[in-house]
């Protein structure tokens, strides 16, 4: 049964925050993994499976990115728990496949914001410039402590906008079971997402033999299941 | 400079917290090389500024070997080391720490874990392994976070030979290929545990997806993205499925 009641709402919110925060500011401890923001806000939903279900299919998809520096990429972490906001307590079977587009497009959105954090930040350190020239350690720290909560609110507004999408869509999710066809596409791009990133992150040699060896053994196991 | 360290090494976790693409992870460098620099003050204030106004310069590497640089660069102020020395260095360990934290981290240890808590989620195991090896990953990463910061402390200029003696080197391409073997194995039972049904229908049009977008992936090159081609794919099989309501 899926609980969705104002304290909910808003340790799902304080939650899918945190998530955010976590992808590049603080602490980066993991978070920020679909798989992991999803089960937590499946524990917060009473719906921990349907959490971890969702969170593995776009942890798949997370597999592909390698979060380096300059480059962009997307935010999953809230994307994740507006997706299980969507589709808690509803038959994964049929579910699965729309609510990984809803997640897809959302991550799309919170990677672009990251790239306007940027910028901003980049405004802010235009309009100090005279105190770093100075090595005023009070700029450095007003300066860190702004791109801090820039972050937090960039993560606020978009984990809050997920949820509000998710919510006013809830009564649209399909649920005929024409639609199992949509999650065995999104389960198929999921899948072939982390196996192109784990082949392009082998490159040759010894690890594409340990994936392949890997892969070996998977399929193995999947036939054995 | 001691008293520093844990307020630096807390400092450390928010490196990229100011990130842009001007200076990059060089303000959150600044502000975590404040505890560490604070001792300056004292005995040489004209240097502490010079070094205050150094450690907010542009500067990137892998956030959780940051401690590397930041620990060699406070120890080379300290030693009185030129300025021109201290820019050099600290342009010279950018490439360096980036690759091997990349390598170790972003394509080694991180999909591993994820690659274990897959296989764990779909064997049954549950929440409680989720969080033992989210646990497990930054109780390593906490490791080497102090260990990397100890070792800039102490190495100074020389912590490019103090890198290269260490375990990093070594341990990197392990990580890959644990990663590498974790990953081969959790792709293929979770498809199977993601299926919808047990009808084949469902297996041969996931089956077909999987080698639909591996080829578009495959011919887009590194500009490819998996996350358009999916969003796109997923929508046209949301738009086949309504036309045959």
């Amino acid at each position: 049964m899926t609980r969705f009641e104002p304290g909910t709402a808003s340790a799902l919110v304080a939650w899918g925050t945190l998530v955010g925060v976590d992808l590049v500011s603080f602490p980066q401890a993991l978070l920020s993994r679909p798989l992991v923001a999803g089960t937590g806000a499946g524990l917060l939903l009473g719906d921990p499976v349907a959490g971890m279900r969702i969170g593995l299919t776009l942890e798949l998809f997370a597999l592909d990115v390698l979060p380096v520096g300059a480059s962009r990429y997307p935010d999953y972490g809230p994307a994740v728990i507006a997706a299980v906001v969507l589709a808690s307590g509803r038959p994964w079977e049929v579910t699965l496949g729309v609510t990984t587009l809803f997640a897809l497009c959302l991550a799309f959105i919170g990677g672009w914001s990251l790239l306007v954090l940027r910028r901003v930040t980049g405004r802010l350190i235009q309009q100090n410039l005279a105190g770093l020239a100075a090595g005023d350690t009070a700029t450095i720290a007003h300066i860190q402590y702004r791109g801090l909560a820039a972050d937090v609110l960039r993560s606020f507004l978009l984990t809050a906008g997920g949820l509000l999408l998710a919510v006013l869509l809830r009564p649209a999710l399909p649920g005929t079971e024409r639609f199992t066809l949509v999650t065995a596409v999104a389960v198929g791009c999921a899948v072939a997402a982390a196996a192109a990133g784990a082949i392009r992150s082998a490159g040759g040699g010894a690890r594409l033999r340990w994936l392949a060896v890997g892969a070996g053994l998977g399929l193995l196991m999947a036939a054995l299941r | 400079m001691k008293d520093g360290f844990l307020r630096a090494l807390a400092r450390l976790f928010m490196v990229q917290g100011s990130w842009n693409y001007e200076r990059m992870t060089g303000v959150g460098m600044g502000y975590a090389a404040e505890p560490l620099l604070e001792d300056l003050k004292s005995v040489d204030p004209a240097r502490h500024a010079e070094a205050s106004v150094r450690s907010a310069e542009y500067f990137n590497s892998h956030p959780y070997l940051a401690g590397l640089a930041l620990g060699a660069l406070a120890r080379a102020e300290y030693d009185q080391v030129p300025a021109p020395q201290v820019a050099r260095l600290r342009a010279a360990l950018t490439s360096p720490l980036g690759a091997l934290g990349d390598q170790f981290f972003w394509v080694g240890l991180m999909p591993a874990t994820m690659a274990l808590a897959i296989i764990c989620v779909v064997g049954g195991a549950g929440v409680e392994a989720i969080v033992a090896l989210v646990v497990a990953y930054n109780l390593a990463r906490i490791a080497t976070g102090v260990w990397a910061l100890r070792t800039g402390l102490d190495s100074g200029t020389r912590v490019g030979h103090a890198i290269a003696e260490s375990w990093l080197p070594r341990e990197a391409p392990r990580a890959g290929l644990a990663a590498a073997l974790c990953v081969g194995i959790a792709l293929p039972i979770a498809m199977r545990w993601l299926l919808p049904t047990e009808r084949a229908v469902d297996l041969w049009v996931a089956t077909a997806s999987v080698l639909v977008a591996l080829l578009v992936s495959w011919k887009a090159g590194p500009k490819g993205s998996s996350l358009r081609f999916s969003i796109w794919a997923i929508l046209l099989a949301v738009v086949f499925v309504w036309g045959f309501r």
